[in-house]
């Protein structure tokens, strides 16, 4: 039904064919947003292997986690070693995010959930040797991009995770 | 080459020449023939390789490497093979700490081997000690809370 009165869409309609060529573009990407920049410049190498380090530790908190859900029941002293290491990738973590001034790129409030079949001490254990030497030396791999406190803090943490192998190797029952 | 390298590595040096000392007191307090004994040996003579690494990096940098001082005071009486691993795990410790100053060097080389041996001596630290640390090196004032 008309009264007279022009429908919305004929306004529209009316105000596009009757603008300038040149403004037709500006119309159009008013739709999507204007481009005004471009896209954000990715961050400093620095703040790369920060958000790195912290994904990594998250993942190996949640990694003795799992571990410790998967250790055969009552074998008291690997639970209590893996409990202090993982204590120790606690701290790790702590002072890597207190490094961290701007929100990490990929913020993983909740870790990857690692689940770990019940297994054998030594297969477990095994798992997690190799996952702390692995970690170490890609901390000490991404020494060239930090500044020197960060360089600091990295390496102690790369120095602390290399020696929970041999902690984790002489616990009863680890694989010799 | 910045002013700080040949600081950062004479006070470095200092700390492998207190831990060839160390090492000696170590030593002399462990039973012959132990795997205690054979394991100081093999740390006191890593430290004597580091020593004379450190040495070298010095001289190629136009610095006089620091010698060693005649005796060094120990932090605590070592009066048998209990206090004598506590005393490697302690100065494994300060060596690592030492180390940690060239970490902080902009110079890539220098950065790495300092981070090399703050690794090294964390390992030692813990096979005396028995146990970990979070943190090898870094002084506890120096992290956040």
């Amino acid at each position: 039904m008309t009264d007279g009165t022009p429908s919305r869409r004929a306004v529209l309609g009316a105000a596009v064919r009757g603008a300038p060529l040149a403004a037709v573009p500006l119309v159009l990407a008013a739709c999507r947003g204007v481009q005004v920049l471009g896209s954000p410049p990715p961050p400093p190498a620095d703040i790369r292997a920060l958000s790195a380090a912290i994904t990594a530790e998250e993942q190996m908190v949640a990694a003795y986690s799992a571990a410790l859900g998967g250790l055969p029941g009552g074998d008291t002293a690997a639970v209590l070693a893996v409990r202090t290491v993982q204590a120790e990738h606690a701290a790790h973590l702590l002072q890597l995010k207190s490094r961290l001034i701007e929100p990490a790129p990929h913020p993983s409030a909740t870790p990857r959930s690692v689940t770990s079949p019940p297994g054998s001490t030594a297969s477990i254990l095994q798992g997690l040797e190799q996952a702390e030497q692995a970690a170490s030396d890609r901390l000490l791999g991404q020494l060239h991009a930090l500044p020197p406190a960060l360089a600091q803090l990295f390496a102690s943490i790369a120095a602390s995770e290399a020696t929970h192998v041999p902690y984790l190797q002489q616990i009863p029952g680890a694989a010799p | 080459m910045t002013a700080a390298v040949v600081p950062a590595l004479q006070s470095t040096l200092a700390a492998e020449h207190s831990a060839c000392y160390g090492y000696g007191v170590v030593g002399a307090h462990l039973a012959v023939g132990s795997a205690a004994l054979s394991a100081a040996a093999e740390d006191w003579i890593a430290h004597q390789r580091a020593r004379d690494a450190l040495t070298a990096m010095i001289s190629d940098r136009g610095g006089r490497p620091a010698p060693s001082a005649v005796a060094y005071e120990l932090p605590f009486p070592v009066t048998s093979a209990t206090t004598a691993a506590q005393l490697a795990a302690t100065m494994e410790d300060r060596v690592a700490q030492a180390y940690l100053t060239l970490v902080a060097l902009a110079e890539l080389e220098l950065r790495m081997f300092g981070a090399e041996q703050v690794r090294t001596c964390a390992l030692r630290a813990e096979s005396w000690r028995g146990s970990t640390q979070a943190f090898p090196g870094l002084p506890p004032a120096s992290l956040r809370r």
